[in-house]
């Protein structure tokens, strides 16, 4: 049983939501993030959120697949501060959604000020809510991004261990744990992180506050990823318990801090939950989901 | 804990939903969502889309499950008001939505727009329901349309089964299409309130037309679909009901002879008697069809 705590189901097809099912990811989180092109205006920000918190939870549960999100207005388009303030506005809309774990994913992308700015008031709603962070350090100055985040975090009050830091590698690892945050590791290929990589990190750090996903997107990328590292880690002599903290239960004692992120909404749903969830197969459309899946290369370098 | 009913005036839904809460939400809570009732009421716009959010957090996702005498002074104080099937954190968030201050519409509408616009699964579900209790009905005649035609079966369910609302408000073709759409979806046609009552020649003919069409293909016809032909068989209609009434399923068949029951020309008449079997289980009010669509969804 895994989780994927980040990966952007709606840039995913439904083969993919079948696959993941069978490799054992029973919930998954997605969060808020850039579509790959930028929004022209805050209607279709709006919009997104309302399916991350809608239509995407119903087409996950008809795949047997639990589907909490995160929300917030990402780094990049911070930098549009028109529609930056108009998002930022509409966030309490949202943030009180019973399957939204966190505020997220938030932080830098080229470290401008109007970045810090949006942070900033996205730390305080968190706090307000009371609500986790999931925090995206950014590929270019990738350390000195994640240390910047982590001192503006502390500068609010707000605690780390109701922060999850996304993206390390292991130049910044150390740190964040030393810090004392949850530090999440991206399996993506060619770009990120290695899964072989992620084996060592587990040896070097142990499997205290690490926590393994795929953010598996629009681009090249896996969503697969846990499961694979999870088989990868075992086949590399790392205790079991050990990789079912670090692929599963790690994301639900730091997202469950929410209060949203139970394991009983998986293991077992109320009966309202389930006739609503797993009523009207609209998105099958009658097809019987093919479960015909290729052997494939485990390694993700 | 009942509500006194001294004088005469019914209690309203929300006098009787925040009763029903009172024994099974603990002090703290219902403290909490009385005072964002407040809040609402004195027009909090932020506390109004926090709240509805937070709300079966703080009150529990647990059903309502009133009892049997509960459900009855739910139909007095609305008439159709079914609330069976609710859970008690929507109970709260309907006490939000009644709430809202509804004296000035413009305001009170744009709040519940904001609302349906931003709502994830179980609000939507928790909206559509309340919508027979919420004032300005008209405002929210084409929210309610709007929200049918949804690919999420549940939410189609929330406006369209146990909800007076359509049945009040729909013009004839909004209610012809919600009940065509059912039959797509496969959604069932007897939890629809007014179902009888809505019966009409438009939707009739349109029925006949898909009956026929299926037949044609030798597809499978909803059994459920002669419930609105029947009163309305024509020609065409009769010669697929007497097919379907020689050789098809059981609960096919009886669908038919409902029908035909409610067709009451001497050619239906003649149809029935050559199965007299299925012809004396009607007598005897053996066949309903709350039961033909109990068999047919039934798996
Ligand atoms: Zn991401």
């Amino acid at each position: 049983m895994y989780i994927d705590p980040h990966i952007h189901c709606s840039s995913r097809t439904t083969d993919d939501y079948e696959r993941m099912a069978e490799a054992g990811i029973v919930a998954v989180i997605e969060p808020a993030f850039w579509l790959g092109q930028p929004r022209s205006n805050a209607g279709s920000y709006h919009d997104y959120f309302s399916s991350l918190v809608g239509f995407e939870r119903f087409r996950a549960a008809q795949f047997g697949i639990k589907h909490y999100c995160t929300i917030g207005l990402n780094a990049k388009e911070a930098n549009n501060e028109r529609l930056a303030e108009e998002v930022l506005d509409m966030l309490p809309l949202f943030l009180a959604k019973e399957n939204v774990v966190a505020v997220g994913e938030i932080g830098f992308d080229d470290m401008t000020a109007a970045e810090e700015r949006a942070l900033r008031v996205q730390l305080d709603l968190a706090k307000e809510l009371e609500l986790p962070v999931m925090i995206h350090t950014p590929h270019r100055n990738k350390k000195r991004g994640t240390y910047r985040s982590m001192d503006i975090i502390e500068e609010h009050g707000v605690a780390p261990h109701m922060v999850v830091i996304d993206h390390n590698n292991e130049e910044t690892a150390k740190e964040v744990l030393d810090r004392g945050y949850w530090a999440a590791f991206t399996i993506y290929p060619k770009t990120k992180m290695g899964n072989q990589r992620m084996v060592e990190i587990v040896k070097q750090y142990g499997s205290d506050r690490i926590i393994v996903d795929s953010s598996a997107d629009w681009g090249i990328s896996d969503p697969l990823a846990v499961t694979k590292t999870a088989n990868l880690m075992l086949s590399q002599g790392i205790a079991e318990q050990d990789v079912q903290l670090t692929c599963y239960k790690n994301a639900i004692d730091a997202y469950n801090q929410s209060g949203q992120f139970n394991e009983a909404d998986w293991l077992n749903p109320t009966p309202i939950d389930e006739q609503k969830l797993f009523e009207g197969n609209s998105v099958l459309r009658g097809q019987r989901p093919d479960t015909n899946t290729p052997q494939e290369d485990e390694i993700i370098s | 804990m009942l509500f006194e009913n001294r004088d005469k005036t019914p209690p309203t839904p929300a006098k009787l939903l925040r009763g029903w809460l009172e024994p099974i939400v603990a002090d703290a809570p219902l403290a909490w969502l009385d005072h964002q009732i407040a809040a609402v009421e004195s027009g909090d716009e932020s506390a109004l889309y926090l709240a509805f959010g937070f709300a079966p957090r703080k009150v529990g996702k647990q059903p309502l499950e009133p009892s049997a005498l509960q459900l009855d002074l739910a139909q007095e104080a609305r008439s159709g008001w079914d609330p069976s099937r609710w859970s008690v954190g929507q109970a709260a968030r309907t006490l939000l939505l009644l709430s809202i201050p509804s004296e000035d519409p413009a305001p009170y509408f744009a709040r519940l727009e904001k609302l349906f616009n931003a709502a994830e699964l179980n609000e939507s579900v928790a909206l559509f329901q309340a919508l027979p209790l919420l004032p300005h009905p008209e405002l929210l005649v084409p929210r309610a349309i709007d929200g049918l035609r949804t690919n999420v079966k549940f939410i189609f369910a929330a406006i369209a089964h146990h909800n007076p609302f359509p049945e009040e408000n729909f013009s004839e073709a909004a209610w012809n299409q919600m009940v065509l759409k059912a039959l797509f979806i496969g959604a069932e046609l007897d939890p629809m309130i007014g179902i009888d009552r809505r019966v009409n020649p438009a939707l009739a003919e349109m029925l006949i037309d898909y009956a026929h069409e299926r037949r044609a293909a030798a597809r499978p016809i909803p059994p459920e679909l002669w419930r609105m032909v029947g009163p309305f068989a024509d020609a065409t209609a009769l010669e697929d009901m007497a097919a379907l009434f020689a050789a098809g399923t059981e609960v096919e068949q009886a669908a038919i002879a409902l029908a035909l029951a409610a067709s009451a020309t001497d050619e239906a008449d003649e149809i029935l008697r050559t199965k007299p079997q299925l012809a004396s289980q009607l007598d005897q009010g053996k066949l309903t069809w709350s039961g033909v669509c109990a068999a047919a969804y039934a798996n």
